[in-house]
């Protein structure tokens, strides 16, 4: 996985709707066929930045397992960062193929 | 909510916060756990990392440090006293010093506007003086655009009030002055000048808190009522409050309009006289003025009061010179100078401190080791070991730094504790002082405690080099402190026990002042001869003789020249043919003036060796232009308006009968000249009543000239006193540390039947160079910056052997003593018990 592509997708997983910590890296995980699995030790220093940044916030609700745990949630300053970091990723991969195609 | 913000809430959500991520890490797991996985790593790191991201972790270390760092201090309570102590005396006379030339010369004067003050001086190429005409002051004030205001002081000598057998200080001031400064009056009014610019006005005096105190005790009915002052009455209109501020440090017992000053000064013509220099100028720049367009109108209208007044200007190049005003002092070029040279003394005294407490943390050091190589095993790194050890040395500099506040508070308080302190001062160090301590501070904690952190932090504190540079820090600079300090008790001594070349003893000065009076050179010639044929009759007056420049007078005139190479100072004096005998200075070679003679000239005796060396002065002719003044005699040297330069060399020329109104009579009177005070005042009443001359005894003059520079001596000599200690108790601590340090080596060497000689140069060898580099460094540094000081060292070179010889031969002294008493318990070591351990 690039650098910085983690905060993006934990944006896209949260597009859906709010989820707790082990919920997210789950999605990612399922999402990605089992490819990609999110370290716990780099999502919860993520999330803490993404929270300073403002894009998520953290409400108190049940897990599944009754559990009272935090579900992260995307804010509108979230959303609009998910739009511009995609259009930008979506340029970044498009320019990347054009090079791996014609050169 | 934007990011900062939300930031400084986690600051202070941290708790709270760490808690929720705990608890969502531990959800965390146990899902992951549910599933099979247990490989969940190390909650506390990751925690750890994750509240990086809140960007407070800096913070949270420096508490840590910090208490780390207390615990530390506390429990070596000797150490920590020791130091505190060490940069408390450091940083306390740096801050006390800086305190002084904040009050002088920074914290402005608490009245209204007091950035807007300035002092306006006359100056030119080679001429300069405080004072002006005040027809040319009137002038300026009439004429300036770039002056919202101008205000003059006119100082003049003591005056008597009603009775009184001592004359009291006063001034003479515009009407603008006190409400320009935003004073209000305590009781009744002050000048104003709508009723008190006029010379028809009703006499009247404002008396200063003080005064209105002691001499009136305090009661408020003084108001109204008529006084006399020097004979003439005036009526009380006001009283100044207890902490009047005035302009330039001047604070005379009271005040009086200068309108009126013909009438308290009968027959002066100070207010109408274009070439009588009398009165301090000071104005307030017009708003959005700046310094240099105020200079530059004034220097226009120098240039104009040139063509109407060509006596009021000196020349070509005068024009008025704008400094600060709105503070304690007037601050001259040379008193920076003087500042600059305290601050250097000072800061050695620091850079001893700093030096000194530098070696004690090395050679804590390495009584730290077991602790420091703990930290670093369990995975410390050298930042952040460095960074709690500096942490430490700036706790220790900021326990420091308030020590020393303390002492510097204390210090001020002695100093205003002085009599003719003006009342608003305060010894309260104001935020200037403070920034002043902070800055210290980190500076004194990045000296002392910046090598010793490097190194430890790299485990190299068994390393000998810094901790001998430091020891030849200290004896550098100590050795500078030493050898300033010999030169300026030896400078003392040179005034004391050096005969100044007239008999001072038995002489008193009567300054009839006459021509403030107005008199003319005829009338004051009368007067004058009057007055001495009438002291002569006194019982016990022995001989009197007149001089235009009397003994320590108020006025000194003197000129820079050079002979053969030398810089001379010298002093140009008038006198009647009498005075050499009566001032009791030996006449070498020659004659003194014949009555009534011309273009003659009396030289002192080192004048005339420098300027004709082996030849004889006599009949050689002295000036510039077409009349020559021919030598006719030689007198000894006196220096009786520069005591103890021995740079200064007099010239003295004949007075003439245009000089008499300028003329002082000193009179040589057997027993204590103060007896004749009583019969010199009935002379002076009954020859005028209204000039009421001013008598002081030179004795009394010379004894104050001496206090003041043993003083100055005494206190550098205490300084260097502290710096030297210091340095042999920072010595001391050194050799103990290397003696236990190489307690097995000695051991062996002595089990071996090492001679005691040899066991001393083992320990002290790694310091020998150390101190002779230090001496070296010291007395080269101690040569070169002294020639500063060679304004306050009257009659003593700047290289002056003995005072070298002394200030290295203590030094010496001290050095040796703290490095052989704690060597010695080198030689008391119990070998077998030494060698058994461990």
């Amino acid at each position: 996985m690039p650098p910085g592509a983690l905060p993006m997708l934990i944006l896209r997983v949260l597009q859906s709707g709010s989820l707790h910590g082990y919920a997210i890296a789950q999605r990612i995980h399922i999402l990605s066929s089992e490819v990609i699995a999110v370290e716990e030790g780099l999502l919860y220093p993520t999330l803490q930045k993404m929270l300073l940044k403002g894009w998520v916030t953290a409400d108190w609700g049940t897990s599944e397992t009754n559990r009272k745990v935090r579900f992260y949630r995307l804010t509108l300053q979230g959303r609009a960062q998910l739009k511009a970091e995609m259009a930008s990723y979506d340029r970044a991969t498009q320019a990347i193929q054009d090079i791996l195609r014609t050169a | 909510m934007g990011e900062l913000w939300r930031r400084i809430s986690y600051l202070f959500n941290r708790r709270r916060l760490d808690s929720e991520l705990a608890s969502d890490m531990e959800f965390h797991r146990e899902m992951a756990a549910r599933e099979g996985r247990n490989n969940f790593g190390n909650t506390l790191l990751m925690r750890e990392r994750s509240r990086e991201a809140w960007g407070w972790t800096w913070l949270d270390r420096l508490l840590q440090d910090l208490h780390y760092g207390a615990r530390i201090l506390v429990r070596s309570p000797g150490f920590t006293i020791m130091a505190i102590l060490v940069l408390g005396i450091g940083i306390g006379v740096n801050v006390a010093a800086f305190s002084f030339f904040d009050m002088v010369a920074l914290k402005p004067l608490p009245v209204r506007d007091a950035a807007a003050i300035v002092r306006l001086e006359r100056r030119s190429l080679d001429s300069y003086t405080s004072e002006m005409a005040y027809p040319s002051f009137a002038f300026y004030r009439d004429h300036a655009r770039t002056l919202s205001t101008a205000m003059a002081v006119l100082g003049v000598p003591p005056m008597q009030i009603n009775d009184d057998l001592q004359p009291t200080s006063a001034s003479f001031v515009t009407p603008n002055y006190f409400a320009e400064l935003g004073t209000p009056a305590a009781y009744g009014r002050l000048f104003t000048p709508a009723l008190d610019s006029s010379p028809a006005s009703q006499p009247s005096v404002i008396l200063s808190y003080g005064l209105w105190q002691h001499r009136f005790s305090s009661d408020p009915s003084i108001i109204g009522r008529t006084i006399y002052i020097g004979k003439r009455p005036a009526t009380v209109i006001g009283i100044l409050p207890y902490d009047f501020a005035s302009l330039g440090g001047q604070n005379p017992a009271f005040w009086l309009p200068i309108a009126q000053q013909p009438y308290f000064i009968q027959g002066s013509k100070v207010l109408t006289d274009w070439k009588d220099s009398s009165v301090r100028m000071w104005g307030r720049l017009a708003p959005r003025v700046s310094d240099k367009a105020a200079e530059q109108e004034l220097r226009a209208l120098t240039r104009q009061l040139k063509k109407q007044h060509p006596e009021a200007v000196w020349d070509n190049n005068e024009y008025l010179q704008l400094s600060p005003g709105g503070h304690l002092q007037v601050m001259q070029p040379r008193m920076y100078q003087a500042a600059a040279l305290v601050a250097v003394l000072t800061l050695l005294i620091l850079a001893v401190s700093c030096a000194n407490l530098g070696g004690l943390m090395l050679a804590r050091a390495v009584a730290r080791e077991r602790e420091m190589g703990i930290r670093i095993a369990i995975g410390a790194g050298h930042a952040r070991i460095f960074r709690q050890l500096f942490t430490e040395s700036l706790m220790l500099a900021s326990l420091g730094s308030i020590a020393g506040l303390a002492l510097g508070y204390v210090v001020m308080r002695v100093l205003l504790s002085f009599p003719d302190t003006p009342r608003w001062l305060s010894a309260m160090p104001d935020w200037r002082v403070l920034l002043f301590a902070a800055v210290l501070t980190f500076l004194a904690a990045t000296f002392f405690g910046l090598a010793p952190a490097l190194q430890i932090a790299r485990q190299r504190q068994h390393k000998t080099i810094v901790r001998q540079l430091l020891v030849a820090a200290q004896v550098a600079a100590s050795c500078v402190l030493l050898i300033v300090a010999a030169l300026l008790v030896r400078a003392t001594q040179h005034v004391i026990y050096t005969d100044p070349g007239f008999g001072y003893e038995q002489l008193i000065s009567i300054d009839p002042q006459l021509g403030k009076h107005g008199y003319s050179p005829e009338a004051a010639r009368a007067y004058l001869q009057q007055m001495q044929t009438r002291l002569h009759a006194v019982p016990g007056i022995s001989s009197v003789s007149l001089v235009r420049l009397p003994p320590m007078g108020h006025t000194i005139s003197n000129s820079s020249v050079q002979i053969n190479g030398r810089d001379v100072t010298l002093y140009p004096n008038w006198v009647e043919s009498g005075f050499f005998a009566t001032m009791g200075i030996p006449l070498k070679t020659g004659r003194t003036f014949l009555p009534g003679e011309k273009h003659a000239v009396i030289v002192s005796e080192s004048f005339a060796r420098q300027q004709w060396p082996g030849l004889n002065p006599l009949g050689k002719q002295i000036g510039e232009g077409a009349t020559k003044d021919t030598v006719v005699g030689v007198a000894g040297d006196a220096h009786i308006n520069a005591l103890n330069d021995d740079d200064a060399a007099e010239q003295y020329w004949p007075a003439q009968p245009d000089d008499m109104p300028g003329m002082v009579v000193v009179a040589r009177a057997a027993g204590e000249p103060g007896s004749f005070t009583p019969a010199v005042k009935s002379i002076s009443e009954s020859l005028d009543s209204k000039a009421l001359p001013e008598i002081r005894q030179i004795k009394l003059l010379y004894r104050e000239n001496v206090s003041r520079i043993e003083m100055i001596a005494t206190a550098v000599s205490a300084i260097g006193i502290v710096a030297v200690t210091m340095a042999g108790i920072g010595l001391i601590g050194l050799v103990a540390f290397t003696v236990s340090q190489r307690t097995k080596e000695i051991a062996i060497r002595i089990a071996l039947g090492a001679k005691p000689v040899a066991v001393l140069s083992a320990v002290l060898r790694q310091f020998s160079w150390p101190v002779i580099l230090g001496l070296l460094l010291g007395t080269t540094a101690a040569a070169v910056g002294s020639r500063l000081l060679r304004v306050v060292l009257y009659g003593v070179s700047n290289l002056d052997p003995i005072g070298y010889a002394a200030a290295l031969v203590v030094l010496s002294a001290i050095v040796a003593v703290a490095a052989l008493l704690p060597a010695r318990r080198a030689l008391r070591l119990d070998v077998a018990r030494t060698l058994h351990y461990d």
